[in-house]
């Protein structure tokens, strides 16, 4: 064979390896990468449908228009009608910026569409859709707006909810940003050091400091050959590590009551001890900790590594809620809500049922026991001493006149520098029918002094509201 | 004889029912559209189809694959571009039909003058002038300045130079005197390969200037004496990709979509991404013609036609596309290797080539294996000048598929 001959063969491979390698890409493509392509919110395909159908309308509980959809033109508009209050909860849908909060979970309850299978094809033929359900929330509007005025200025989280059915009542987080106004404002939301997209009620991760004493006790009761009385001396020495109590104040002896009534760190830390990291994770599990919430939002996982190795230090630090625990605001209301009711964690849930637009109820989330997070016996015994955290501990600013509030306080240090201060509980204790879980971020006082008396605003405006 | 006119394993009768079926499936669809007009243009369509597939096998004696080939690919790219916009459709069939015209003048012609190999440089300076030529009165289509307008036509010169362009190479290196006599010969070439090169920059035609550079590369490597060239060529173009990307801001742009095209979603990323939401959502199978959005991606019947044919007819079907330029090259190469004329056989090469690169830079930008630069896809683009000069080439091919008389040699 002549040198050209070969020279040619050579490009010529050359060239099928070039057209094969496209092949190959290609396919690759289209098997890995093209479903997540497909569904970026730039795909103006996901956008067509849209143009002609009428996005459903989102209700409160009682039934308050939230958000709803106008033809404009040739195009739909959405409209929020309390921008700003509900920027977590229901999110947003536009075009350019893609879709959050419900607006993005219930997408297709919101516009009707189903799975694009050829049966549904031949059904949009036949009886094309026109418009799209209407979601009605377990949000009582008056308690959001009551909730987010609360929270004005500050940044955190409050979640209020129905511990025996689930249902939220009011979710907020702060800062927030007006969904009417996302055009002008993208940039500077982006780009704000707070974050304000997160939504701190579900995605937020906080350390939960004393209020984790909660679980901590369910865990003591759960455990026997426990010594329930601790001398506390104000301060005590583990491994070389000090830990201290609140001013280095000496409480004498105690007992579990006593204890938690009075958040004594050092306390706590040897119970904790005593309880030992495995039956200690095992219970915060029970409580949903580590564990994905199912929810009709997005949620983060609250985490305990109980797992890894620990310190002696590191267990009594997670005891009290420091160290490597972190926790969402939604998944400590649920802890309360576990306590009040009998130690049975329910499903947590928004909307309450989606209706097609000819009035029928198409979905309706029921309540669902998610955890039996203890017994019945633990739970009250915890549920009692709670009470007298909030009659004459550091609950005390979460005291409402006539009725029995149940509570626990937290300050947890973290990174920033400035405690976040802390408060879950609920009422009322002989009946439970609101639980509640208030975090202020770096707020830099004590839960009774900053969480507290915005717990009990809320909660007294919700007793009188919900009876 | 008559029974081979319905006979299922005659190629024609195959391409006549694809065509039929689908053209038939098309008035379907567009129904309320169809007017005589769109019927004769349909009718006539198949018709020179068929008729000048017969024609080929009667006049010529060389390869009778290419032209079905051929046939296949336009069918497909009609049926598409049809679909995106009727009147671009109807145009393309006039175009289709002038291309089969200009393939047989081009065959005739090619076949019938003798002395192609001796024209060196009435081809480079019908080259320079035409380059001259779009400098000056050119116009800015597309960001790109291509286009010349003359007597109501605008027309892309630089589709007819590509072909002056191999003419001027294969006469090169068919002529010992030139390519085995000074060495200086040589470096006179490659000046004015780069030359060429240089306009295609100036022009801002980046997918032709990389095409035009392909083809030389592959001609150099295969009759090149003065190995060493090749090397100098190769650091040329690394060195030149450099400075053009740090010189030249429309060469940035490329670079950058092409590694995250999503960063620009909205701008500059535009029509790449526009393009791979078309395939993602097409799959395998396609959605179906006339049941996706293609008109998404700007410039759809154009350059961006492969995305269009792969989100409605699915990846399937553009896999099938790559495959016949595949069988296409391997033709050409096969006539180059069985021509024993030089000039011709480098031509073969040449053009082979030049199928082969340009529909790769294509399907390589469009579904961002390569950065994108604006080429047409031959035969299968909307457009009346990449339609003819491709015809042209093929019929230059035909005429190298051929035995030819030797000169003095």
């Amino acid at each position: 064979m002549d040198k050209e001959l070969k020279r040619m063969i050579r490009v010529f491979v050359s060239i099928c390896i070039l057209f094969i390698g496209l092949i190959v890409y290609l396919t690759y493509f289209q098997v890995f990468t093209a479903s997540s392509i497909k569904n970026n919110s730039y795909n103006k395909r996901l956008w067509i449908d849209e143009e002609n159908i009428k996005r459903g309308m989102i209700l409160d509980r009682n039934g308050k228009i939230l958000a709803y959809s106008e033809k404009e033109g040739d195009s739909m508009k959405r409209h929020y009608n309390y921008g700003r209050l509900y920027s977590h909860v229901i999110g947003y849908s536009f075009r350019e910026y893609g879709k959050a909060g419900l607006e993005s979970s219930y997408n297709n309850e919101l516009l009707n569409l189903s799975e694009n299978t050829p049966l549904n094809e031949i059904k949009k033929i036949v009886k094309p859709n026109s418009e799209g359900n209407t979601l009605k929330l377990t949000i009582d509007h008056g308690l959001q707006q009551y909730a987010s005025d609360l929270l004005e200025g500050k940044k955190g989280a409050i979640v209020l909810m129905n511990p025996q059915t689930g249902e939220i009542y009011a979710m907020v987080s702060k800062p927030d940003f007006n969904t009417n106004k996302l055009k002008e404002d993208w940039k500077s939301i982006v780009e704000d050091p707070d974050s304000p997209f997160l939504n701190r009620a579900t995605m937020g991760l906080y350390a939960p400091g004393s209020t984790f004493k909660v679980v901590t006790s369910v865990a003591a009761l759960e455990s026997s050959n426990i010594d329930y009385t601790i001398d506390c001396e104000g301060s005590v020495n583990i491994n070389g590590y000090t830990l201290k109590d609140y001013n280095g104040k000496p409480h004498g002896k105690l007992n579990l009551e006593e204890a938690l009534v009075k958040s004594c760190n050092v306390y706590f830390s040897q119970l904790g001890l005593q309880v030992g990291k495995d039956k200690l994770g095992e219970v915060s599990e029970k409580f949903m900790i580590n564990k994905k919430i199912p929810f009709d939002l997005p949620t983060k996982k609250s985490t305990f590594p109980f797992n890894s190795v620990m310190e002696k230090t590191e267990i009594a630090a997670s005891s009290i809620g420091q160290g490597k625990i972190l926790v969402t605001p939604l998944n400590m209301a649920m802890i309360a809500s576990a306590i009040a009711n009998r130690g049975v964690m329910v499903e947590p849930v928004l909307v309450k049922e989606v209706i097609s637009p000819e009035g029928e109820i198409v979905k309706s989330n029921d309540t669902k026991e998610l955890s039996r997070a203890t017994d019945t016996f633990t739970a009250n015994e915890v549920k009692n001493m709670m009470v007298e955290v909030v009659q004459r501990g550091t609950g005390k600013n979460a005291r409402i006149n006539n009725v029995r509030v149940a509570g626990k306080t937290g300050t947890a240090e973290n990174p920033t520098g400035k405690a976040h201060s802390w408060f879950i509980g609920f009422v009322p204790a002989e009946d439970p029918k609101l639980a509640i879980s208030v975090v202020l971020e770096s707020e830099g006082s004590t839960g009774g002094v900053g969480a507290a008396p915005i717990a009990k605003q809320l909660m007294a405006e919700a007793i009188n509201k919900i009876h | 004889m008559g029974k081979r006119i319905i006979d299922y394993r005659v190629p024609r009768n195959l391409l006549v029912l694809f065509n039929s079926l689908t053209l038939l499936l098309l008035f379907v669809y567009e129904k309320e559209r169809i007017d005589k007009f769109t019927l004769i243009s349909a009718i006539s369509l198949v018709l020179i189809i068929y008729i000048s597939n017969f024609i080929l096998l009667k006049i010529s004696t060389g390869d009778n694959y290419i032209f079905l080939i051929v046939t296949m690919l336009l069918s497909l790219g009609l049926i598409m571009i049809y679909r995106i916009n009727p009147v671009l459709g109807i145009k393309q069939v006039v175009w289709v039909g002038t291309g089969i015209a200009a393939f047989f003048i081009s065959y005739l012609a090619v076949k019938k003058i003798k002395g192609w190999d001796n024209w060196t440089k009435l081809y480079l300076i019908a080259s320079l002038a035409l380059f001259l030529l779009t400098l000056i009165f050119g116009r800015r289509v597309k960001g790109a300045t291509n286009w010349i307008r003359i007597a109501g036509f605008s027309f892309q010169p630089s589709e007819i130079i590509k072909l002056l362009y191999i003419f001027f190479i294969a006469s090169y290196y068919s002529k010992e005197e030139l390519c085995d006599g000074d060495i200086k010969n040589s470096y006179k070439l490659l000046a004015i390969v780069y030359v060429f090169i240089g306009f295609l920059f100036l022009q801002k035609d980046l997918g032709t200037a990389m095409l035009f550079y392909l083809i030389f590369f592959v001609i150099q490597y295969v009759y090149e004496k003065n190995r060493k060239l090749i090397y100098y060529n190769i650091l040329l173009a690394v060195v030149g990709a450099f400075l053009s990307y740090y010189l030249f801001a429309h060469v940035r742009v490329r670079v950058e979509t092409w590694i995250d095209p999503w960063k620009y979603v909205d701008n500059k990323g535009y029509q790449i991404t526009q393009s791979l939401f078309a395939i993602a959502s097409g799959g395998f199978f396609g959605t179906g013609v006339g049941l996706g959005h293609p008109d998404f991606i700007p410039e759809v019947h154009t350059d961006f036609i492969f995305s269009a044919i792969c989100e409605e007819m699915g990846l399937l079907t553009g896999i099938a596309i790559i495959m016949l330029f595949l069988v296409l090259v391997y033709r050409g190469f096969k006539i180059g290797f069985n021509q024993q004329n030089k000039f011709f056989r480098i031509v073969a090469f040449g053009i082979s080539a030049m199928f082969g690169f340009q529909a790769f830079i294509i399907f390589g930008g469009v579904t961002k294996l390569i950065p994108l630069t604006g080429i047409t896809l031959p035969f299968i683009s909307y457009g009346g000048s990449s339609m003819i000069s491709s015809f042209i080439a093929l019929g230059i091919l035909q005429v190298a598929s051929e035995d030819i008389e030797e000169g003095e040699d």
